[in-house]
């Protein structure tokens, strides 16, 4: 056992305050909640009318907002009763950062006078676990201090970045919006609408998957009429134009495919004309109808095939491409301008 | 452009090249938000409810496909099924098609001009299907 030197005592006796003052606060707030409850019952009564009669009754605890089924505003629901600063969200807000702070404070305060060394920045710590165990800074420095040409600094140097950048803004909001779309005939239209009017941000993330596709095609064709003119596909660089087709190719799939899932008019006629087309296609065209269409109309099954194509069978293929696509950048450097 | 600029000349990826990109990515996030505030006042909407026994009067694609859809109104619709799988295959293959390494800015010039023609007669055709 360690020796118990004054400091530690003191430390320890700290802790047990400030783990004991935590049942004790959580008392005090339980009391005053059930003193405040005579004024939230009055709340309450919207319910009552309703036809609730038992609810408050049975309710455990008056101050907690009504359950999301009791409640006609979901909005309402998330963000508590309107008291300005003192709703849930600016509460959990406030009062975790302050903690945060806290705990880093008493943990730097503590690890110093423990310690007896300077404070060393929490990330360094991190850093020097990391590498005491895996040796991976001197491999790391190697890849991050390769020299790149001043010429690459040109703005038409970065379309395929701003693709590729925009190909993360796409993954985020679609895992997003993934969250709430529903891939039925039945549910799809209102799934849609759903996140347009009532999820927090809905609209926003909606739009901006919209239009972030389209910006990433229009990126995509850009990088690729850069690199052409430029003539960057020549002899090392086959493999990476090969792959950079491959690349827009799948990006108009995703387009082709995201396009069926709202399930609306547009929706629907658009898949059935485009695969209408690729039935049209000598020899293969009623397979590869067929393979889109998952029988001979577009149907539920089609909205199924489509989407398991568009948010697992596309990406992974992407990330894959991309990968090869930016290691073989990386081997042979970036084509230098005549 | 960058006649003369010497080709030992060179900036370390880290932090020089990064922090540049950084800041491209920066101003596109801040366009990006910009469209997600757009898309609060204007949200992206839909059409109506997808009905198979009423076909609309005008059917017409993303804009990307536009070009495709007004050029399948001229050729018979297995060529225009063709056409387009036949264009991806030459652009795959065109590095093993043109392989002579050009040190002369003339044969970029020939291709700016065959792109920017070949653009045009692309952004024509979208207009066209749009408008028609």
């Amino acid at each position: 056992m360690p020796e118990l030197n004054k400091r530690r005592a003191f430390s320890i006796f700290i802790t047990i305050l400030l783990l004991g003052a935590i049942p004790l606060i959580t008392a005090l707030a339980k009391d005053t909640a059930t003193v405040q409850s005579s004024g939230i019952v009055q709340e309450g009564e919207i319910f009552t009318q309703a036809g609730e009669n038992a609810f408050i009754g049975e309710r455990p605890n008056a101050s907690l907002p009504p359950p999301p089924d009791k409640d006609s505003c979901l909005h309402c629901h998330i963000t508590g009763e309107d008291k300005n600063l003192w709703t849930p969200l600016a509460r959990w807000f406030l009062f975790g950062t302050m903690g945060l702070f806290l705990g880093y404070g008493l943990y730097r305060n503590a690890g110093t006078l423990v310690s007896k060394k300077p404070w060393k920045p929490i990330p360094q710590r991190i850093a020097e676990w990391v590498d005491e165990r895996y040796q991976i800074s001197a491999p790391l420095s190697k890849v991050l201090s390769k020299p790149v040409p001043k010429y690459a600094l040109h703005w038409w140097y970065c379309l395929g970045g701003i693709t590729a950048f925009l190909f993360i803004v796409q993954g985020t909001t679609g895992i997003l919006l993934a969250f709430y779309y529903q891939p039925t005939p039945e549910t799809a239209y209102a799934s849609i609408q759903f996140i347009e009017s009532q999820v927090r941000f809905g609209a926003a993330i909606r739009s901006i998957h919209h239009w972030a596709a389209n910006g990433m095609i229009l990126m995509c064709v850009a990088h690729m009429l850069r690199v052409f003119i430029m003539g960057a596909y020549k002899p090392p660089r086959e493999l990476n134009w090969v792959s950079g087709v491959l690349l827009l190719t799948l990006t108009l799939a995703f387009g082709f495919t995201g396009y069926l899932l709202p399930w609306d008019q547009r929706a629907f006629w658009a898949t059935t004309v485009g695969s209408e087309i690729a039935g049209s296609l000598p020899v293969i065209g009623n397979l590869a109808l067929v393979f889109l269409r998952v029988g001979w109309d577009v149907s539920a099954q089609t909205l199924s095939r489509f989407y398991a194509l568009h948010i697992i069978a596309l990406p992974l293929l992407t990330v894959a491409m991309m990968g090869a696509h930016f290691l073989m950048v990386r081997r042979q450097g970036i084509a230098r301008p005549l | 452009m960058s006649e003369d600029i010497q080709e030992t000349e060179s900036i370390p990826f880290f932090p020089d090249h990064v922090s540049t990109e950084l800041k491209v990515v920066v101003g596109i996030l801040a366009i990006v938000v910009l469209i997600g505030l757009w898309g609060l006042i204007h949200p992206v909407g839909l059409q109506e409810p997808a009905d198979p026994m009423n076909t609309p009067l005008h059917v017409k694609p993303e804009w990307y496909f536009l070009a495709l859809y007004q050029l399948l109104k001229f050729i018979p619709k297995t060529v225009g099924a063709v056409a387009p799988v036949l264009a991806l295959g030459v652009l795959m293959l065109w590095p093993f098609i043109d392989r002579k390494a050009d040190q002369t800015p003339r044969a970029r010039r020939i291709r700016l001009i065959v792109t920017s023609i070949l653009v045009v007669i692309l952004i024509a055709l979208t207009i066209w299907g749009e408008v028609s």
